[in-house]
C-alpha cells in the first residue's frame, strides 16, 4: 500500500514537473491573431438587455432587421452580470460574437485603447449617423486613435423622482436649491415620512454612486469629477471631503432601510408613499405598474452652488462591434441599422418608453415626463455618464464599499476615503 | 512499479489493456480540464492581468500585496470563523440529529426527510428565500415585531454587526441534513451488542455515548471533517447570493474576495494568488489529513 502510494507519488510529481515547464509556455492568456474578412452566417448581437420588456424590443428591432433582406441577425440575450464578467473573454476571443450592447465614453475607451474595437468612421460619415449632436460624436471617438467606436441609440436622465399626489398630499413643492431641498426633508419627516429612499441593498449597490456623483458636479464641478475618477485627483482630497460634508446635511433624511434593500424595493416604497422621493435614472419605471406612471414626476437635483456650471447625469446606451469580427460588412450593416430613427422608435415603442432616442429625428414616446426630461438634459451645461461609466466598472465595486460604510458609519468618513484611494490606486495602476 | 517489482509480482499485476484505457482517457481528459487550468492559476497568480492585454510578470508581488491588505486579512479570519461556526456547529447539531433521529417510530422517516430536505434544494435558491426573510419588512422582523421584541428588529444582511452569522445560518440549515445523514449511516454500523453490554455493566446514557458511539464513530467523523474542511473553504454560493460579501466586506470570505477581485475589479493576477492560497489551505487540511489516514491503515 505504502510503496504503491509512493510510486504513484513520485510519478505525479514527475508529470507535474514536465507538464508545467510545457504548459506554461502555450498559456490560455495568449491572444490569437486578428482577422478579418467575411466568413457568412448572421451577425451576432451579444445583448444584456434581458429584462423582460427591453428582451422583447430587442427582438422585435432584429426581426425588423432581418425583413429588410441584406444581411441577418442573430441576439444572444445573456444575464447582465454574466455579460459583464465575460465581456474582456468576448472581445479577446479568436472567434467573438460581432455586436455588443454596451456603453461609451471611457469604458469603450479602456477596450478601444487595446485595439480590440471595430473602427466606425466611414458609418458615422454616412446618413443614418452624420445628423447626430457633437456632443454624442465626442462621446463615441476613442480618445488614443482618434476613431469612432461606438453607435449610441438612446439615453436616460437621473433626477429626483416623487409621485405628484404625494406631495399635493403633504402640501409641498419642488425644491430648486439645496437649501430649499433641505427644508423639503424636515417637512417630510415630520410628517412620517423617509424623505429619500435609496435602495442601495441587495445586488444594487451602485445606485448610491449617484448621490456621489451629483453631490460631487454640483459642488466641484463635472470635470473635477471626471478627472477624480480617472485618477488625476485624490478621493482622500478635501474637495471630495467638502463633497461628504454636504451628504451629512442631507443624510439624516434617508430611509434607514437605504442600504438594506435594492432599488426595486426602494421603488415600491416610494409608489407606496412610505418614502417620499428618490434620486433614480428612469429604468427605475420598468419595475412600476402602468397605472402609477402617470402619477410619477421629478425634479432637477437642487443646485448647491450657482457658481458651478450645471451638469447633469445622462449615460447613454449603444453598441460597439468587436475588432474582430469576421462578418466587417454585415456588422456594420446593422450597427447602421440600429442607428436610423426608424430602429429607435420601435425600441422605444416596444419598452418602458422613458429613454431618449439619439438620432435626431427620432421621436420620443411624447409624455410630459419625458418632454421634461429631454429639457433637462439640453439645458445642461455639461453631461456626465455615471460612475462606472465615466471610470470603470473595475472601480465601481471601491465607490460601493466606500459608500455603503459612509451610510452606516458617516464618522468614519476619513479612514473611508484613504482606503477608497488605496484601492481605486490598484485598479488605475494596472 | 509493475517495471520494479519481480517477476513474479509483475504477472500477478499485469494490467489488461482495456483497464489501462479506462484509466489513460478520463486522465487525459482530467489534466486538459483540470490541470492544466489549475497549472495556469498558479502561472497567473505570479502576473498582474486585467483579462485584455497579456499578463505582466511580477514573482511573488501579488503575495506580498496580501501581507498589507486588510481586506485579506478579514476574509482570512472570516474563512477560519467560518470553518470553526459552520464546521463545528454543523458537526455537533448534525449528530445531535443523527442520535435523537436514530430510533425506529413512527413518523420519524418524516423527521428524517425534513432535515435531508434543504440538501436537495440548490443552495442559491434556498439564499433567495433566506434573503427575502431577512428583509426589513420580512418574515424575522415580522415575527419579531409581532411577539413584542420590536426593538430586536434589524436591517440583517445590511449590518456589520449581523450580516456575517446571517449568512451562516442559511448555510448551516443545509448542511445540518447532510451531516446527520453521514452520523446516521454511522450509527447504524455500531453493533447492538456494545450497548446491550454497556447496559449490562450498569453504564449510563452519557458514559455510553462518550465510549461507545463516540470511538465506533471514528471513521465516520473522518469523512465528516474533510466534507466540512471542503465545503467550508468552498462556501461561495451562499454568501454571494445574501450578501456578496458585503456589507463593506464585513462577511467577506476568502472565496468571495478571490471572485470580486478577479471577475469585479478585473484584478485576474492578484485574484489568482487568492486562489492558490484557497488551494493550499484546502490541500493542507486534506493531505494532513490522507497522510494521518494512511498511517493509521498500515
Amino acid at each position: 500500500m505504502t510503496a504503491f502510494n509512493a510510486s504513484r507519488r513520485r510519478f505525479l510529481v514527475g508529470a507535474g514537473a514536465v507538464g508545467t515547464s510545457a504548459l506554461l509556455s502555450s498559456c490560455v492568456t495568449q491572444s490569437p491573431a486578428a482577422s478579418g474578412g467575411n466568413s457568412g452566417g448572421p451577425v451576432t448581437l451579444q445583448s444584456n438587455l434581458s429584462s423582460p420588456q427591453a428582451k422583447t424590443a430587442m427582438q422585435s428591432i432584429v426581426a425588423a432587421f432581418d425583413k429588410r433582406g441584406g444581411a441577418k441577425a442573430q441576439l444572444n440575450t445573456v444575464a447582465s452580470e454574466t455579460f459583464r464578467t465575460q465581456l474582456p473573454t468576448y472581445l479577446t476571443s479568436a472567434n467573438p460574437p460581432d455586436v455588443y450592447t454596451w456603453y461609451p465614453g471611457s469604458v469603450a475607451e479602456s477596450y478601444a485603447k487595446k485595439d480590440l474595437l471595430l473602427g466606425l468612421d466611414d458609418i458615422w460619415a454616412g446618413p443614418e449617423l452624420s445628423g447626430y449632436s457633437d456632443a454624442l460624436k465626442k462621446l463615441c471617438t476613442s480618445a488614443s486613435s482618434g476613431k469612432k467606436v461606438f453607435v449610441p441609440t438612446s439615453y436616460y436622465w437621473w433626477g429626483v423622482f416623487y409621485r405628484k399626489s404625494n406631495f399635493a398630499k403633504w402640501g409641498v413643492k419642488e425644491p430648486k436649491t439645496w437649501d430649499e431641498f433641505l427644508d423639503l426633508c424636515d417637512k417630510l419627516k415630520s410628517k412620517g415620512v423617509a424623505p429619500i429612499g435609496l435602495g442601495a441593498g441587495g445586488d444594487t449597490p451602485w445606485v448610491a454612486s449617484t448621490w456621489f456623483d451629483y453631490l460631487n458636479i454640483r459642488v466641484n464641478g463635472a470635470t473635477y469629477h471626471r478627472e477624480l475618477l480617472a485618477g488625476k485627483h485624490r478621493f482622500d482630497d478635501p474637495e471630495v471631503r467638502k463633497v461628504f460634508d454636504t451628504w451629512d446635511q442631507a443624510r439624516p433624511f434617508f430611509d434607514p432601510n437605504g442600504t438594506a434593500i435594492p432599488f426595486q424595493d426602494a421603488t415600491t416604497a416610494l409608489l407606496q408613499g412610505r418614502t417620499g422621493m428618490m434620486l433614480i435614472g428612469t429604468f427605475f419605471a420598468d419595475a412600476a405598474p402602468k397605472d402609477a406612471l402617470g402619477d410619477l414626476d421629478f425634479f432637477q437635483f437642487p443646485i448647491i452652488d450657482p457658481k458651478v456650471p450645471v451638469a447633469e447625469e445622462a449615460p447613454t446606451d449603444g453598441y460597439f462591434a468587436s475588432a474582430r469580427t469576421k462578418r466587417t460588412d454585415e456588422t456594420k450593416e446593422l450597427l447602421r441599422y440600429l442607428a436610423t430613427a426608424e430602429a429607435q422608435e420601435l425600441y422605444l415603442k416596444s419598452s418602458s418608453g422613458t429613454t431618449l432616442p439619439t438620432h435626431p429625428d427620432a421621436k420620443d414616446t411624447g409624455t410630459p415626463l419625458v418632454i421634461k426630461g429631454r429639457k433637462l438634459i439640453e439645458s445642461a451645461a455639461d453631461v456626465t455618464q455615471f460612475f462606472n461609466r465615466d471610470s470603470s466598472d473595475a472601480l465601481q465595486p471601491t465607490a460601493d464599499t466606500a459608500l455603503v460604510h459612509y451610510l452606516a458609519k458617516p464618522k468614519e468618513i476619513g479612514s473611508i476615503l484613504t482606503t477608497w484611494q488605496r484601492s481605486a490606486q490598484q485598479i488605475w495602476s494596472q | 512499479m509493475a517495471l520494479i517489482g519481480s517477476a513474479r509480482r509483475s504477472r500477478a499485476t499485469r494490467v489488461p489493456p482495456v483497464v489501462l484505457a479506462f484509466v489513460l482517457v478520463p486522465l487525459l481528459a482530467e489534466a486538459f480540464w483540470v490541470f492544466w487550468p489549475a497549472l495556469q492559476g498558479f502561472y497567473l497568480s505570479l502576473t498582474s492581468w486585467d483579462g485584455l492585454s497579456a499578463p505582466k510578470f511580477v514573482g511573488l508581488g501579488n503575495f506580498s500585496e496580501m501581507v498589507h491588505d486588510s481586506v485579506f486579512r478579514t476574509a482570512a479570519i472570516d474563512t477560519v470563523l467560518w470553518l470553526l461556526l459552520f464546521g463545528g456547529l454543523s458537526a455537533a447539531l448534525g449528530l445531535g440529529a443523527a442520535l435523537l433521529l436514530q430510533q425506529e417510530r413512527r413518523g420519524i422517516g418524516f423527521y428524517r426527510a425534513a432535515l435531508f430536505l434543504p440538501v436537495v434544494f440548490s443552495l442559491v435558491a434556498t439564499a433567495l428565500v433566506w434573503q427575502a426573510m431577512y428583509q426589513p419588512d420580512g418574515l424575522i422582523n415580522n415575527v419579531l415585531q409581532a411577539v413584542g421584541l420590536g426593538s430586536w428588529q434589524h436591517a440583517w444582511l445590511a449590518d456589520q454587526d449581523t450580516a456575517f452569522y446571517a449568512v451562516i445560518i442559511p448555510a448551516l440549515w443545509r448542511q445540518v441534513g447532510y451531516v446527520m445523514v453521514l452520523y446516521l449511516a454511522g450509527l447504524k454500523g455500531i453493533d447492538p451488542v456494545l450497548y446491550e453490554a454497556a447496559r449490562v455493566d450498569g453504564a449510563t446514557r452519557l458514559q455510553q455515548f462518550r465510549h461507545i458511539t463516540l470511538p465506533q464513530l471514528r471513521s465516520v467523523n473522518a469523512v465528516v471533517l474533510s466534507v466540512i474542511v471542503i465545503d467550508s473553504l468552498r462556501s461561495f454560493d451562499v454568501v454571494w447570493a445574501l450578501t456578496r460579501g458585503g456589507p463593506y466586506h464585513s462577511s467577506e470570505l476568502l472565496s468571495t474576495y478571490m471572485y470580486s477581485t478577479s471577475f469585479q475589479s478585473l484584478r485576474l493576477g492578484y485574484g489568482s494568488a487568492l486562489a492558490v492560497v484557497i488551494f493550499v489551505l484546502a490541500f493542507g487540511v486534506i493531505a494532513g489529513y490522507l497522510v494521518r489516514a494512511f498511517r493509521e491503515a498500515d
